[in-house]
Order: C-alpha cells, then sequence, then structure tokens
C-alpha cells in the first residue's frame, strides 16, 4: 500500500514541473479575473456572470487536465519504457494503477484549490462596498458556501473522467483515449434526454436500447448543481449525498476495469 | 474469477444508484427566465456551426420532455414558458422540422393547463413556419383551425381556411369548410371534420390521441344533446322530470344506463334536467359552447 | 536451490490486427543457473534474450513453460525484493534527477529516508556519476543513463541481478568500470545473468553461458567446457626459414597457411592432421628455429558463429520445425 503512495507523489511531482500544467491553470485564474471586469458590462447581472463564468472555467479548465493527463498516465510510461524499471520493483500491477491515479487525483485538488481561490478572491472583491439595497437583489450572497457544494460536486466529476481517461490508458494511445473519454463525458451530459427519446422514437426497440444506455452510461449530469446554486436554491444534502456515491461507485467499477486491464497486458 | 465478479458487483451498483437517483425528487427548476441561456435563434444559429440539424433534434426533444413534465407536475403555478422558445429555437436550427410547428400549434394554443394557452404564440410559430414554406397548407390548415377552435374566431378561421385550400395540394373540402364556418361558426360538424383530418394525418401519436379525444369529446356533445331532448320528452309526457335513468329505462326511452365514449355513465340532474359528464371521466372538460368571438 | 530454473518456457505472440499470426519468440527454454554463477546468455539480435529477461521479470506472460528465481515463481512480490533488473537502453523519469530516482525506487521497497540516501550515495559513487547527481535525467547521455540503469538495479542489494546488455553505450573505460563491479558482485556472492552480444565481455566474465538463436537454446554449458579440449590446429612459428624451405613446406599436404612476420620468419598454420613434431624436425633439418608453437582454440566467436549457423531458421510457420 505504501508504494501506492509514493507512486501518486511522483506523479504530483512530475505535474509540478510541467511548464503546460502551469499554462493551464495561469489561463483559467486570468478568465475568472477576467469575469470580474465582465461582470461591470452587464448591468446587474454582474454577480451572476462572475459566478457563472468561474464555476465553468473551474469545471472546463478541470477537465482539460484530468483529460490530457489522465490518457497519458500510463500510456506514456509505457511508450518511454520507463514502466520496465518500475514494475520490477516489489510493487503489484494494481498498486500502479491506483499510484497514478492518486497522484492526479492529488495534482487536480492542488490545481481546483488554487481555482477556487482566485474564484473566492474575486467574489469578495466583488461584495466589497456594495450597499445593502444592492445586496438584497442578489438571490444568494458572493461567497455562498453553498458554491463550495456545487465546486465539491465538479471535483467529482473530474474524479470520475480522470478514472476513465486512465482506464482508456491502459491500453489504446492518447489520441483515441482522449476522444473516447471526451465522447463518454459529452453522452454523460445529454444523459438525461436519452431517457426520454421513447417519447419520440418510433421504434420500440430503439427506445429500449436509450432506456438501457440511459442507466449504464455514467451520468454526468448527475455532479451539476451549478444552475441552482448561483440562483440561490437550496439542493438537498441527500441529493448531493446520492450524486457523490454514485460517483464513487463508478469509478470504482472503472478502475477496477483498468486494473483488470493492465493485469492482463505484455510489454513488449 | 474475482475480478469478473467485482466489475459485475460494481456495474449493478451503479445502475441501481442511477436508478435511485431517477427516483428522488429531482432539483429545483431555477426560474425559467434564466435556465434557457440562449434565447436568441439569430445567435444560435450561427454558435451550431454545421450541427444545426442535431441540435432542433435536441431542442425538440427538450421540448416535448419540458410540456411532459409540466403537464404532470402537481405544482401550483406550473408554466409552460419554455415551450414556445424551445420549437423556436428547433424550428430556426431547422426550418423544416415540421412536426415542431404542428405540435405548438396544438398545443401553445391548448387551454391551461392542459396547455400553454396561448393561441398567439401557437399561431406566430405557424405563421414562421408558412414565410419558409409558403406553400404548406397544412399550416395555413392549423392557424386557421386555431382561430376556429380556440379563439373561435370564425371569420378569421374561414379566411385561413380558404387561403389554405388555394394552395398546391390542399384538399378539396377545404373551401367548402371556409364557407360553412363563415355561416354557421363554431359548427359541430365542421369541427369533427377538421379533427378527423388531424387523425388522418397521423404524424405521431400524440397528434392522433389529441385528436381522438376531441373527436369522443365531441361525440359525448352529440349524445348529451341527444339524452336531454329524450329527458325533455319524458317530462313533457310524464309530466315531471325523470329522478334517475332507470325512470327512462323503465319507460322504455333507453335501452340501459347511458355511459360516454369513455364509458363512464352519465349524469342526470333531476331538478334541471340537464345532463353531464361523469366527474372522474377523462372527456372533462368539454369545450365550451359559448357564443363565438367576432 | 538455483538461483534461476526455467522448464520449457515459451512465448508466441500474435503479429497482425486482421490476421494475427503467430511469432515464435522463445520456444521451449529450460536451462538453471546456480547461486553465484555469472551466466552469459548470448545471441544475435532477435534471438530471445530481452524475451528471456522479461519472461523471467513478468513483464510478459509465457504463452506455456515456468520459471522460477531462488524456488518462487517468477512475479511474485517477494522475489522482486531482492533481484535487481537493468533493462536495454534504459529510460527513466526525465524529470527527476539521478539521486531523486535512487531514492523513488529505494523507497519503493521500504527503506526509510536515512537509509535511502545512504544507499543512493554509495551507489552513484559506485557507477561514477556522483558528480552529476542533481541533473534532471533528461539531460543525461546513453553511457551516464546506462550507469544510472546499473545503480538502479542494485538500489536493493540484490542476490540476482539481471543485466539486459550492461555494457552498451559505455565507452572501453567505462565497460572495464562495468565489467569490474560486476566482478565484485560475484564476488559478495550475487548471481548475475546478463544478456549481450558482445562476446568477448562474456569470455572475460561467464562461468556459464547459453547461445540462443531464432528463440531456440542451440548451446548450453561451462565456458571452459565449450572452449577446452577443441584444439583445431597448431600454430608453428619458426624463424631462418629459407624460400626453398618455404615452397616445399607449402607444398607439402596439410599445411594451411604461412604468414610472414619478418624476413625468414614465418607463422604456419598446421590442421589437426598434420603432427607438428614431424614438421618441425623436418624443418630444424633445412636450418630452421623453433620460436614458438601454440595449439589453436576455439574462441566463443567460432563457436557461436557455428552454431548460430546450424540453428534451426523457422519461427513463424507451423511444422517447420521437421
Amino acid at each position: 500500500m505504501r508504494a501506492v503512495g509514493h507512486i501518486a507523489v511522483n506523479v504530483f511531482k512530475e505535474s509540478v514541473r510541467d511548464k503546460v500544467l502551469y499554462s493551464i491553470v495561469a489561463f483559467a485564474v486570468m478568465l475568472i479575473a477576467v469575469s470580474y471586469l465582465l461582470g461591470q458590462l452587464t448591468a446587474g447581472q454582474d454577480l451572476k456572470i462572475i459566478k457563472d463564468l468561474g464555476l465553468a472555467s473551474i469545471a472546463t479548465f478541470g477537465l482539460l487536465i484530468a483529460v490530457f493527463i489522465g490518457i497519458g498516465l500510463v500510456w506514456k510510461e509505457v511508450e518511454r519504457r520507463s514502466i520496465y524499471g518500475l514494475l520490477t520493483k516489489p510493487i503489484r500491477r494494481w498498486e500502479f494503477i491506483l499510484g497514478k491515479y492518486a497522484g492526479l487525483m492529488l495534482t487536480l485538488l492542488v490545481n481546483v484549490s488554487v481555482m477556487t481561490a482566485a474564484f473566492y478572491a474575486v467574489l469578495a472583491y466583488q461584495g466589497w462596498g456594495v450597499d445593502a439595497l444592492a445586496r438584497q437583489a442578489w438571490p444568494a450572497p458572493p461567497m455562498d458556501p453553498a458554491l463550495l457544494a456545487a465546486i465539491a460536486l465538479i471535483f467529482v466529476e473530474l474524479m470520475l473522467v480522470t478514472a476513465i481517461a486512465l482506464f482508456f490508458s491502459t491500453f489504446s494511445s492518447p489520441f483515441l483515449s482522449a476522444v473516447l473519454t471526451l465522447g463518454l463525458w459529452v453522452i454523460g451530459h445529454f444523459n438525461a434526454d436519452l431517457r426520454n427519446f421513447e417519447n419520440v422514437l418510433e421504434s420500440r426497440a430503439a427506445a429500449w436500447l436509450a432506456r438501457g444506455l440511459y442507466y449504464v452510461l455514467p451520468n454526468f449530469d448527475a455532479f451539476d448543481i451549478k444552475a441552482q446554486v448561483v440562483h440561490g436554491q437550496h439542493v438537498a444534502a441527500s441529493y448531493i449525498g446520492l450524486s457523490m456515491l454514485y460517483g464513487a461507485v463508478y469509478m470504482a467499477l472503472v478502475l477496477t476495469g483498468a486494473v483488470a486491464i493492465f493485469a492482463r497486458r505484455d510489454f513488449k | 474469477m474475482r475480478t469478473a465478479l467485482a466489475l459485475v458487483i460494481l456495474l449493478a451498483a451503479a445502475v441501481g444508484l442511477q436508478a435511485v437517483r431517477e427516483q428522488q425528487a429531482p432539483l429545483a427548476s431555477p426560474t425559467t427566465e434564466n435556465l434557457l441561456y440562449v434565447r436568441s435563434p439569430e445567435f444560435m444559429t450561427r454558435a451550431a456551426l454545421s450541427y444545426d440539424l442535431l441540435l432542433a433534434d435536441v431542442y425538440w426533444i427538450r421540448a416535448v420532455q419540458h410540456f411532459g413534465q409540466t403537464k404532470l407536475s402537481k405544482t401550483q403555478g406550473k408554466q409552460y414558458d419554455l415551450l414556445l422558445p424551445l420549437l423556436d429555437l428547433a424550428t430556426s436550427l431547422d426550418p423544416r422540422f415540421n412536426i415542431a410547428y404542428r405540435f405548438g400549434a396544438i398545443f401553445l394554443a391548448e387551454d391551461y393547463p392542459g396547455g400553454a394557452g396561448r393561441p398567439d404564440h401557437a399561431i406566430a410559430l405557424l405563421q414562421k413556419g408558412l414565410e419558409q414554406q409558403p406553400g404548406k397548407w397544412e399550416f395555413a390548415q392549423d392557424i386557421g383551425f386555431v382561430h376556429y377552435w380556440w379563439r373561435k374566431d370564425y371569420s378569421e378561421a374561414a379566411e385561413w381556411f380558404t387561403r389554405a385550400g388555394e394552395m398546391p395540394g390542399a384538399p378539396n373540402w377545404l373551401p367548402a369548410l371556409a364557407a360553412v364556418t363563415l355561416a354557421q361558426g363554431g359548427n359541430r360538424e365542421s369541427s369533427r371534420r377538421l379533427w378527423q383530418e388531424l387523425l388522418n394525418s397521423a404524424d405521431a401519436e400524440w397528434i392522433t390521441t389529441q385528436a381522438r379525444l376531441r373527436l369522443s369529446q365531441l361525440d359525448a356533445m352529440d349524445q348529451i344533446d341527444t339524452l336531454e331532448r329524450v329527458v325533455g320528452l319524458y317530462a313533457q309526457r310524464a309530466g315531471s322530470p325523470p329522478r334517475t335513468w332507470l325512470d327512462l329505462v323503465r319507460a322504455g326511452y333507453l335501452r340501459g344506463l347511458p355511459v360516454d365514449p369513455e364509458r363512464y355513465e352519465y349524469q342526470l340532474n333531476p331538478t334541471s334536467g340537464a345532463v353531464t359528464l361523469a366527474e372522474r371521466s377523462p372527456l372533462n372538460p368539454l369545450p365550451s359552447r359559448e357564443q363565438p368571438r367576432r | 536451490m538455483d538461483a534461476i530454473s526455467t522448464e520449457g518456457l515459451t512465448k508466441h505472440f500474435s503479429v497482425g490486427f486482421w490476421r494475427p499470426r503467430p511469432y515464435l519468440a522463445l520456444e521451449d527454454l529450460t536451462l538453471q543457473v546456480g547461486v553465484g554463477e555469472v551466466f552469459g546468455c548470448l545471441g544475435p539480435n532477435g534471438a530471445g534474450k530481452t524475451t528471456t529477461l522479461k519472461l523471467l521479470m513478468q513483464l510478459i506472460y509465457p504463452t506455456s513453460g515456468r520459471a522460477e528465481i531462488l524456488g518462487r515463481p517468477v512475479g511474485d512480490v517477494e522475489v522482486k525484493r531482492r533481484i535487481g533488473y537493468l533493462p536495454e537502453n534504459p529510460y527513466f523519469y526525465d524529470y527527476l534527477s539521478a539521486e531523486e530516482l535512487l531514492e523513488y525506487f529505494s523507497a519503493l521497497f521500504g527503506h526509510p529516508p536515512a537509509e535511502r540516501r545512504r544507499r543512493t550515495s554509495a551507489l552513484l559513487d559506485e557507477v561514477g556519476i556522483a558528480a552529476e547527481r542533481r541533473l534532471p535525467l533528461r539531460k543525461f547521455s546513453k553511457g551516464m543513463l546506462q550507469r544510472v540503469g546499473i545503480a538502479q538495479a542494485l538500489i536493493n542489494e540484490p542476490d540476482v541481478v539481471f543485466l539486459d546488455e550492461p555494457m552498451s553505450g559505455l565507452d572501453p573505460l567505462g565497460r572495464r568500470e562495468i565489467r569490474e563491479l560486476i566482478l565484485r558482485l560475484r564476488d559478495r556472492g550475487c548471481t548475475v545473468f546478463f544478456s549481450s552480444h558482445v562476446l568477448s565481455d562474456a569470455e572475460a566474465l561467464c562461468s556459464r553461458v547459453a547461445i540462443l538463436a531464432n528463440g531456440r537454446l542451440v548451446s548450453e554449458g561451462r565456458l571452459s567446457d565449450m572452449l577446452a579440449f577443441r584444439i583445431r590446429g597448431w600454430e608453428l612459428v619458426v624463424s631462418g626459414l629459407t624460400d626453398a624451405a618455404l615452397e616445399r613446406v607449402r607444398s607439402s599436404a596439410g599445411v594451411l597457411g604461412a604468414t610472414r612476420l619478418g624476413p625468414e620468419r614465418y607463422a604456419l598454420d598446421l590442421p589437426l592432421t598434420v603432427p607438428p613434431e614431424r614438421l618441425l624436425a623436418e624443418l630444424v633439418a633445412t636450418g630452421a628455429a623453433l620460436v614458438s608453437l601454440n595449439p589453436l582454440r576455439d574462441t566463443l566467436e567460432d563457436v557461436f558463429v557455428r552454431e548460430v549457423a546450424a540453428a534451426p531458421a523457422a519461427r513463424g510457420l507451423e511444422g517447420a520445425r521437421g
């Protein structure tokens, strides 16, 4: 089990020393700052724009990091042959997979935290020196703790995306992995529409297929409470809990698959 | 194989949780004017790049879903306010999305709470469709239909039926229908004709369901008229109105207890002699028989 | 207990996506390596040496057959604690320095931090890259990477070490250093298994060798057994050989060749069939003098070339072994 920790730390070290990652995070922070300016243009919707743009940036840039590092996690090691040195040490193959996953999780956690801090800084600035009358018009306060709930769910979503990217990375090239992972993410967001296909489809068989896919494919919509939080609407703790549980189970499923594939691989 | 077992269990758990999630109370919908970010069809048609038709489909599915969910919902003051924007977007992205226009025609015009209760929206949407396809007589007919059935503006309806009748491919009974409408207003025969026509065109299940409902309602209205006449006849002959249907059966006016097309027994009001549908009949509420609007 | 033993170890690969054909990388390898031996696995490129090593490291799985290291099945995590492996053309992590890499691998063995530092320093000195310890590995030359590779193979003071082409990328000075290192390992009681296609290294270091060709074991045994008592001829060096005597020698049966070493000084190449004593007597009678008489033995290269040439060639086709 120790091995998982060491491998994770190593993945984190690699990402910290990777200049591309810095660029992504810097860009995200910049965007969040810019949202403040945009907010000034929208006459009354400024807080909403900042919150919307901030949450969307965290979700999008987090997604980019999760996918583009995730798809290389295993593939790079195999391609560059550094895996030969590592696997011959006393670690089990599943420890390797989990270690890589934990490392990317750590990286994402740090990045999301940095973006969240920037986000709250802008929000704090926005809330500064605004009179009580204007405050009343806001559906939710600027430094709303509910935003953290939305960000937490975004993080769970990112964990699931990373698991999927890692899964594909165990057997396919980066390009294909990226396409498949992003494809699943897009479908997962339209999952709710799959549910309603039977209302518009003629063929019963096709409607059943759509229904079946709705249940089996990862439902990323479950992690999206951005709209509710921005408008100050209450989201039940049970909803959040259930979504997190769903994310955890699905993650476990995908990681088990990744371990199963990786355990059988020949490294020629 | 331990791994295979683990995979199966986890998959089952994931599917199970998805089902549980479905059962839980849905998230509060934010106030709807903010939910649809993109309201401008002009923007959307540009942003869609080459995926317009696909996006049109997505908006269409959402329109249907929005309508269905709102209809089934039990919240007070529920609104169908996304219906027009969604249909507008779908038809802007795909101007030939005929079924979307027709859906709008029926369910935008339909009285609240069964529909949006906005015949003006329905007409606007159909007119947009006509601009794109000027020769499509079905749209002109549908506009006339909205004027006829929901706005009870028979002169407007007649004008549209005439216009539709002049378009290529229009059926030959349209001009005749226009004439009858103009002359007799809310004639039940014409109504039946229109709904039958809609039933025959059968673009989708929800159209036929709606048409069948209307036709049954018209049948019920006919039956009520007949029953009221019979009751009146009995009252004349017997000196007092019948108290229950059995009186009429015993007197030989009826062969059995009268039921509406949905098999619910008609209700007789002994004092007024009026016949009405059973409260639980799905044919309620019957289309009103108020005076036509001029 | 043998340090390494394999039994019928076989590996087929499937080549091609649409209609996969089998490719025989290794067929039916059975051998044993005793504790403390230095064992050379030799063969031309593509013979199956790297495949053998990877099967022993369980980087790939055998199609059939078994392998054991120190009495336990290959791939057992406990076994991995006691072995070291140097891959061919090693590549590690560019973003780490040599020191960080060794400390990382040391940590994977469960060594506490102080122990990691001690071992890392010692090994960096032993392989000669102590000066570049902080440099990121992306800046290392091939030779330096090779040394790092050897260092990481020894980080756990293993009982059995597996080296794939250990001398590759090293200059002559480097090769001598590594040769000495291997001998030191042997002196410490470590078993060394290495693969190479450089025969002089094997000749200098190994006690036993195996020769592979086309995926099969074609020869195996103690080096001395393979080379000893296989005198294939004689080299007779004489001086004072007159031209006339030379002519007579050349025309007489059997002499394979005469190489001029200087004025009237020749090295005569004699096959086994020509007894050197009689010829010597004749030459002395003509006035020549003996400088030296040496038996000619097969070098490892001769053995190698002969065995490889004779090896059955087919490796992708069914039933071609005959």
